[in-house]
């Protein structure tokens, strides 16, 4: 009883109240120094294989010999088809893996983004495994462009080597499924959403037809990307791309068997990220972190491999880089011996995690420390909200903060007699009381705003290629005039006890969403979470405009002073606030990573995220942060267009 | 070519076996080369014993062991598969045997039992896997289906039955094992059950490690009764091994079956491309035909025939070689054997006590299309796989394509296990040419019954058709999950079966033509197995400790030392105790100084005498010290 009395006393704590901004900004920085410490080595852990069936790098491999002549073969093959036209490549390819008695298919798509058409050709075959029957299967990718544009010559070669390599051999307990894509994001892309449904009804935005050969369960993909000429370019490491759409991660015992089999069987160094040099410093391993927290954050495709991921199929690119003294072969072997170690796999891959950050190739954190981070920054905007809510509910301040103006009558401020046990106390009676909260308007308006994102999220996402800078300069522009218009109009004239509601309603919203979903995109929770922060502190700003009262029709000298150096106050802020807006983050992240591409290339590239491989950072962007802007500016401002006078 | 003659040869002896002796056993050996260096071998034996022979247990070559037990749980017709591998119908054609002696992958089951079923048929089952070394023991009612259009008796049950004078109808059950792997410890009792027991004949080509290395291969076992009008029944068994080997693989020594790259020399490359060269090398695919032999593809030869009572009459040949007329054909053996040569193929009769072996060296054939390459067209291609994503729906999707330029009506059969509830509204047959005719349905109930439902449906010429529902995955039980949960669960094959019609049977092809779908892995909502281990160790362990002190707390009663009364024997043997320390004390000298057994240090001048008993008896009378 006694303990229950007492915390409720503690809620009237004046000290308790004031307590809330100061508990946000610490979790900030709290979940910020969380990420910071995770490379330690006593924070993260070493990778291990999980998997008891997976056995890598254990068994021989025999890749090699007269492979090789093949090899070479076909990578004249390949090049001599890459001059040809694209009916004819299509033609080509499905003709060698015939000869090597694969059931080849050809599947076309396309989709219609920003007024474009993004279309091409799948070509798959498919080798049955002799003894297989037909329920699982694994898949061998090489996309005929890499992700960067280049031609494949080699990755797509040592595909077609492979095929004819393992058709030989009888061991296969699933079929393998070969791939060459058209390109690395769309192919792969349509071919696994075609192996997943029965027909893909066409759209006005995407035309897929169906695949005419499947096997069974997916287990597993491995993608090449090989991009060496027909004279061949040795390398020197593996770059190892994981990350799928939406920041999902294949199981970590795929990742580890690729870089235990490269690095401890074939003797090649890993690398992520496209990281060349990673001395394991505190320093490289942060930079890993925060490499796979931006792609991962921004959710589209990094290769052949991402497309799988939303089907839980566990996929990996093999990607080569830099000038070495490894060959196609030693890459042959490799891949041989991931194949033998994923054919293995009685169950599908399940026991290792599927939520991790990597540091370096071999050293993780899994979600139990990393998910805090996140967390934590999500929680403080729960607290901001919380206590906002709290202060609407309390009676408007009495005049007695505010400095007294002539001839003004005042009344007392009622006091109440509080009893606790033989204590006896006078407190005002406002401390005690709570208004009754109008909830309508405010919660209107929040709906409202983040109903009015999907304005930008449709004219983004279909838009003309051509259109898209300007409409995006229009929709900068919109979103700067959008909260003062709202803060002049109409949250102004709001009492502060509703315009408090508002603001607790919309941080309650984005802690709410954002700590849902650090479960599923981490990266993205995360990054968001931090550039919302200013959001928990805002506070409408004090008034720039005259107190115009009813007797006075001129204006004081002190009340220019004080709009004076509220302007001081308010412009600075404004600008902060401007600047962490989502349209001028995109401008900042179009700067620093979209240099030649421009604004067009960022906002195709998105429109295509949204439309082809379904992103949907695009919805988080203007469906959550962007409301949630509009709401903190059109709070910030509405105390701008408050009458001084007006508080009454 | 039809691959269905070759059935007409034991049926045609028939008569001939039947008219002399009604125990009788014949086999044969069916061979043909396929495209792709495949080779198709299918073994025939088949044996019959009178049925009155068989009441009254007597036995010659009909196995006795099946017997007795089709005997004990009133088995009237059985039809019993072992399947591993598919049946590559573009590459190889129409399926052999029309498909009646093929099963889903796994073990297939089906039989023709008296009115009391259910017990019949769980006796059949555990009995049959217990002889064939299969978990035929898990087709348990939640697999067992009754289907009504899929299957017909291919013995005469009508006449078995009044020559019985048995009452009431013969019921179908049908169940599959769709995970069972079939391997080498069904092979050992499958041969067993033969006359020659794999010893001499054809069987004697049965090797485990070839049969199993195939690209595709079932065992079935068929009982059947026959009754002539008479009123006299035999029992006939047919066991049947059908394969599809790969020349190629079946071919490489035992003793290096790796296939590592081949030397660069023994691989034909491509002149023709213009970047041929020492080291680069378009590989051709091998010209004309492979060449191969039954003991390099086998592993060995044939041992002798397994000619058995009146083998040495019979007119029948031991094994059909289908290949084109101009192929050269190598005989090996140490007697002369007779033969007969028609177009397109050659029989053979085994010899007595000697090796056989069939050489066909690697020739170019001119006209490599024509001949026994001509492949028949089987009458309909189908596939089946799952749709979707996700632990909670899926879809199912069936593709029927029917190549011929006829109508043709089939009976389409799914059996699911209990927990993939299908939708019954979304069932849709779409496509320009279907019609369902009709429908039986038997709607699942959870834990005891799987759905079964079988659709008549009319595929015009040339049309495809597909059949497509959704369904629901049910959640399991965490008990009813198998070791291997993450796996999936494994969903049996839809059996088709395809009616004759009229043009069909114009062309002599008046029979059923069965083919089945692959089976499935249906993904279902898996729970971490780890964490009610954690959760079990951890309540375990809070539980230990608080239950452990409280009760301790609870039971214990505390009672200072000396307020502990001195049981009778206690009594006794503390005294007695105490008279050997006593002795023992002034054994060791006077006592001084001297370290007990209970350990530790003792201090001067005392003797400290079995702690334990000190506490029990603690005021039992001057303590366990003794005087100094």
């Amino acid at each position: 009883m006694a303990l229950s009395a007492r915390l409720l006393a503690l809620r009237r704590s004046p000290v308790l109240l004031k307590l809330p901004p100061y508990l946000s900004a610490l979790c900030i920085l709290v979940g910020l120094g969380w990420l910071l410490i995770l490379p330690l080595n006593e924070y993260s852990r070493q990778t291990y294989i999980s998997e008891n069936a997976i056995l890598p790098g254990q068994v021989h491999t025999y890749f090699g010999g007269s492979e090789h002549n093949v090899f070479r073969a076909y990578r004249q093959e390949v090049y001599g088809l890459s001059e040809r036209s694209d009916h004819e490549r299509i033609a080509g390819l499905g003709s060698v893996m015939r000869e090597q008695g694969l059931k080849v298919a050809n599947q076309s798509y396309s989709w219609h983004v920003a007024g474009e058409e993004i279309s091409g050709t799948n070509v798959s075959g498919l080798l049955k495994g002799p003894r297989a029957d037909a329920t699982e299967a694994m898949v061998l990718m090489a996309a005929w462009r890499n992700f960067e544009g280049e031609i494949n010559y080699s990755g797509v070669a040592l595909a077609l080597t492979l095929a004819r390599y393992f058709k030989r051999w009888s061991i296969w307990s699933k079929d393998i499924l070969v791939l060459i894509s058209e390109d690395s994001t769309y192919g792969p892309e349509a071919w696994v959403s075609a192996y997943h449904t029965t027909s893909i009804v066409p759209t006005a935005s995407r035309n897929i037809s169906s695949l005419p050969i499947k096997a069974g369960a997916l287990q597993g993909a491995v993608a090449l990307d090989y991009p060496a000429g027909p004279w061949g370019q040795r390398f020197d490491k593996l770059d190892i791309a994981y990350d799928g759409i939406n920041g999902a991660l294949p199981n970590l015992d795929l990742f580890n068997t690729a870089v235990q089999v490269a690095s401890s069987q074939m003797g090649i160094g890993c690398s992520l990220h496209n990281l060349k040099d990673h001395s394991d410093s505190y320093k490289d391993r942060l930079k890993t972190i925060s490499k796979g927290l931006i792609t991962q954050s921004v959710g589209h495709a990094t290769g052949p491999h991402s497309a799988f991921m939303p089907y839980h199929v566990d996929a990996i690119t093999l990607k080569t880089i830099g000038d070495g003294w490894h060959d196609e072969m030693t890459l042959g072997r490799t891949t041989e011996s991931l194949f033998r170690s994923i054919n293995n796999l009685l169950e599908h891959l399940h026991q290792s995690f599927f939520f991790y950050v990597l540091m370096n190739t071999n050293r993780f954190v899994s979600i139990g420390n990393y998910l805090p981070a996140a967390m934590i920054i999500a929680g403080s905007f729960s607290i901001s909200a919380l206590a906002l809510w709290v202060q609407s509910g309390k009676p408007t301040p009495s005049e007695g903060t505010k400095p007294m103006r002539p001839g003004e009558k005042r009344k007392q401020p009622g006091m109440t007699v509080v009893k606790d046990g033989k204590n006896v106390a006078l407190v005002p009676k406002e401390d005690l009381e709570v208004v009754e909260r109008k909830m309508f308007i405010p919660a209107a308006v929040v709906l409202g705003v983040h109903l009015a994102g999907f304005i930008p999220l449709y004219l983004l996402n279909h838009v003309d290629r051509s259109n898209l800078p300007y409409t995006f300069i229009t929709l900068t522009a919109a979103t700067v005039i959008l909260p003062q218009y709202l803060a002049r109009h109409f949250l102004s004239n709001l009492p502060p006890q509703q315009i408090c509601t508002i603001q607790s309603l919309s941080l309650l919203l984005l802690g709410a969403t954002l700590s849902t979903l650090s479960t599923l995109n981490f990266s993205l929770a995360f990054l968001l979470g931090l550039l919302c922060s200013p959001l928990s502190f805002v506070r409408p700003l004090p008034s720039l405009r005259f107190s115009l009262e009813q007797s006075t029709r001129y204006v004081s000298v002190d009340d220019a002073a004080g709009i004076a150096a509220n302007l001081a106050v308010v412009g600075p802020i404004s600008v902060m606030f401007v600047a962490v807006s989502p349209p001028v983050v995109l401008w900042v992240v179009k700067g620093m990573f979209f240099g030649s591409a421009g604004a067009e290339g960022m906002l195709v590239e998105m429109a295509r995220g949204w439309v082809a491989q379904g992103v949907w950072t695009g919805a988080v962007i203007w469906g959550v942060w962007w409301p949630v802007w509009v709401v903190g500016g059109s709070v910030l401002w509405s105390g701008c267009w408050r009458r001084p006078a007006d508080d009454e | 070519m039809r691959l269905s003659t070759l059935l007409t040869l034991p049926a045609a002896l028939l008569p001939l076996i039947y008219a002399k002796e009604q125990h009788s056993y014949t086999e044969h050996l069916h061979l043909k080369p396929l495209p792709d260096n495949s080779l198709y071998a299918g073994f025939t034996f088949t044996s019959t014993t009178p049925y009155t022979a068989y009441a009254s247990n007597h036995f010659r070559y009909f196995p006795r062991s099946l017997a007795q037990i089709l005997q004990y749980t009133h088995t009237a017709e059985l039809h019993l598969r072992f399947a591993l591998g598919r049946w590559d119908e573009e590459s190889w054609g129409s399926r052999p045997r029309r498909g009646s002696r093929e099963g889903g992958n796994g073990v297939e089951l089906w039989a023709w039992m008296d009115a009391d079923a259910e017990e019949g048929w769980s006796d059949l089952v555990n009995s049959l896997s217990g002889l064939f070394c299969a978990s035929l023991n898990f087709v348990d009612s939640g697999k067992t289906t009754r289907p009504v259009l899929s299957f017909e008796p291919e013995g005469t049950l009508e006449e078995l039955q009044e020559t019985r004078n048995g009452t009431g109808e013969l019921r179908l059950l049908h169940g599959m094992l769709p995970h069972e792997v079939v391997c080498t410890e069904n092979l050992t009792p499958f041969l067993k059950l033969l006359p020659c027991k794999g010893k001499a004949g054809i069987s004697s080509l049965l090797d485990g490690h070839k049969l199993f290395d195939a690209n595709w291969q079932t065992m079935a076992v068929d009982v059947r009764p026959i009754c002539s009008t008479g009123g006299d029944c035999i029992l006939e068994i047919q066991q049947t091994v059908d394969m599809v080997l790969d020349i190629e693989r079946s071919m490489r020594p035992r003793e290096s079956p790796i296939p590592r790259p081949l030397p660069i020399k023994d691989i034909t490359c491509d002149e023709t491309k213009g970047y041929n060269g020492h080291d680069t090398c378009y590989p051709e695919g091998p010209g004309g035909e492979m060449g191969w032999s039954l003991s390099s593809v086998f592993g060995r030869p044939i041992r002798g025939s397994c000619a058995l009572g009146g083998g040495e009459e019979e007119e029948g040949f031991d094994i059909t070689l289908k290949v084109p007329s101009e192929r050269t054909v190598e005989v090996i053996s140490e007697t002369a054997i007779p033969q007969s040569t028609s177009s397109g193929s050659r029989a053979y009769r085994l010899p007595k006590d000697a090796n056989f072996d069939l050489d066909l060296p690697h020739q170019a054939l001119e006209s490599s299309s024509s001949g026994a390459f001509a492949l028949e067209q089987p009458p309909l291609y189908a596939s089946r796989q799952l749709t979707g994503h996700g632990a909670e729906r899926g879809g199912m999707h069936t593709l029927l394509r029917n190549p011929h330029p006829y109508a043709q009506r089939i009976v389409y059969l799914e059996s699911l296990p209990w927990f993939l509830r299908p939708y019954m509204h979304t069932l849709e047959l779409s496509g320009a040419g279907g019609k369902m005719e009709k429908m039986f349905y038997t709607p699942l109930l959870d834990r005891q019954r799987g759905t079964h439902l079988e659709l008549l449906i009319e595929i015009q010429p040339r049309s495809t058709v597909e059949i497509t529902y959704d369904f629901e995955k049910a959640i399991l039980r965490y008990t009813e999950y198998p070791p291997d949960a993450n796996r999936g669960f494994d969903i049996p094959a839809a059996v088709i079966r395809v009616l004759p019609n009229n043009a069909t049977q114009d062309q002599g092809q008046g029979r059923d033509y069965y083919l089945r779908t692959t089976s499935l892995l249906l993904p279902l909502p898996t729970p971490d197995f780890s964490m009610p281990y954690n959760v079990i160790i951890l309540t375990s362990t809070v539980i230990a400790l608080g239950f452990g002190s409280i009760f301790n707390l609870l039971v214990r009663s505390f009672v200072l030392v000396e307020e502990v009364p001195v049981g009778a024997l206690a009594g006794v043997v503390w005294r007695l105790k105490d008279g050997v320390a006593r002795v023992r004390g002034m054994l060791k000298g006077g006592g001084v100084g001297k370290e007990d057994d209970g350990g530790g240090v003792v201090k001067k001048g005392e003797v400290v005498v079995g702690g334990e008993v000190r506490k029990v008896n603690g005021g039992g009378g001057g303590g366990g010290k003794k005087d100094t």
